[in-house]
């Protein structure tokens, strides 16, 4: 009887954690540690394990997000992809070639500079690329998404939304790699295939 | 020798600036170096302005060894490759690679749109207050005026422009201050803006700014006691024959509280 009501209280709590992590709450998806804490109780990390595991068979996985600070209490917590899509499937999620082309330029270019760089920069290297009224409206974007931040004086740092859904190291690494062509598109076709197979079992 | 000295100390300052600002290498700057040289010039100032100068290099030298410090972080964190290699790669690249690099490191995060009791509540206010198609689509009744001009005395009587009212409030203004400064050289500028109340205190603090900018008072900064005195001058100054410079003070209520507070 004890067993019985132990799993259905947590089945409870797994709901209850999914929830905290699925829905957007006032601007920003995913929960804070403490909330998670305030609405799980004490160990509210088992519970986010189980819901990983959980997860994980679905291709997704629940990922920790530290604000600055080791293991503050205002650490955010997010349920992102496991792999990652393929540019065609990029595309249906609304992003335009040109944007992400724009995203992996502008965090290139800030993680080369030690994480942040003058807007001005930025945009003079974007625009060696891209039609200059493009480059101003796309950086506003990616600002109010939370990919990139500005801080009074005009630089550019990378946003909490890059933190949390961008491999930056990955990032740069191909970015290197991108001359062997042929191999880098076989790695990419094969770990496509894998993101393909986890999301449809 | 004095502006010799001077710019000296603004070419640091300028120089610890862009090592924040505009990202340069802070390992450029000689930093040993202009402390020694500021060691030297320091039993030589005399004025204020220089000494504040001095502090600002100083800081700003303190700062660049702090980058240097968050430089060699990054230089050994796995982050690190180097700035040249990938901006060739960035140049070289056609967008529909660069496109393909950002997908292939991307991992989005699932997020849901939902609707809370209080935004169906809000939605229900909004639709029951919401007027008839008919009345919002109806145009306002308006009649067709050609553009002409106003006159000053007009925009007065309409209560825009008055402009021999603000000038006597700033006589009064001026006036007051000479009181209040009386035998001493200058009043502490907290003292005579604070008022009885927060909209007046902002009101006297935006007479000042006027009182200072046509040459009525100067302002005394100290740095080192946290303080700006407010000097009433008896003739106002041509502004053509001084140095000017813009001073930022904020007027914050919570300020004004503590100073309120402080009596």
């Amino acid at each position: 009887m004890a067993e019985e009501e132990s799993a259905a209280e947590l089945r409870e709590k797994l709901s209850r954690a999914t929830q905290l992590l699925l829905f957007k709450h006032h601007m920003q998806p995913g929960a804070k540690a403490w909330e998670l804490r305030r609405a799980l109780g004490r160990n509210y990390e088992q519970i986010l394990k189980i819901l990983g595991g959980e997860l994980g068979k679905l291709g997704l996985e629940v990922k920790r997000i530290s604000g600055g600070e080791e293991n503050s209490e205002s650490d955010r917590y997010y349920v992102t992809l496991k792999g990652h899509p393929t540019l065609t499937e990029a595309r249906t999620f609304g992003w335009r070639i040109d944007d992400m082309a724009m995203l992996t330029v502008a965090l290139a270019y800030i993680l080369s500079k030690a994480g942040k760089a003058p807007l001005k920069e930025v945009e003079r290297v974007l625009e060696e690329k891209f039609p200059r009224w493009r480059v101003e409206s796309t950086i506003d974007r990616f600002i109010r998404r939370g990919y990139l931040s500005e801080d009074d004086e005009g630089l550019l740092y990378v946003g909490w939304r890059t933190r949390a859904e961008v491999d930056q190291r990955t990032l740069l690494g191909l970015l290197l790699g991108k001359e062997k062509k042929e191999e880098g598109k076989e790695t990419l076709g094969e770990k496509s295939g894998e993101q393909k197979t986890g999301s449809a079992s | 020798m004095p502006g010799e000295r001077e710019e000296m100390m603004l070419r640091i300052i300028d120089l610890c600036d862009s090592v924040r600002k505009r990202g340069l290498d802070p390992f450029d700057v000689g930093v040993r170096e202009f402390f020694d040289r500021l060691r030297e010039l320091l039993p030589k100032l005399r004025k204020d302005e220089e000494l504040y100068l001095d502090i600002q290099a100083v800081l700003g030298l303190a700062d660049v060894i702090f980058q240097q410090g968050e430089w060699i972080k990054h230089k050994s964190s796995m982050l690190y490759l180097d700035p040249l290699l990938i901006m060739l790669k960035l140049h070289a690249l056609p967008p529909e690679d660069l496109a393909e690099i950002g997908a292939s490191s991307w991992h989005p995060i699932l997020e849901l749109e939902g609707l809370s009791p209080h935004g169906i509540r809000e939605a229900m206010q909004y639709w029951t207050n919401l007027p008839p198609l008919g009345e919002r689509w109806k145009e306002p009744e308006t009649t067709e005026v050609l553009a002409g001009e106003i006159a000053r005395r007009e925009l007065a009587h309409l209560g825009i422009l008055s402009e021999e009212e603000f000038a006597a409030t700033l006589d009064r203004n001026w006036r007051e201050l000479r009181e209040a400064a009386g035998e001493k050289e200058g009043i502490p500028y907290w003292d005579f803006i604070c008022a009885q109340s927060f909209e007046q205190t902002v009101a006297r603090a935006w007479l000042v700014s006027f009182l200072v900018s046509y040459g009525y008072a100067t302002l005394e900064l100290r740095p080192l006691e946290e303080e700006i005195l407010l000097k009433p001058l008896h003739k106002p100054r041509k502004l053509e024959q001084v140095a000017t410079f813009s001073v930022p003070i904020s007027i914050s209520r919570s300020e004004w509280l503590r100073r309120r507070k402080r009596g």
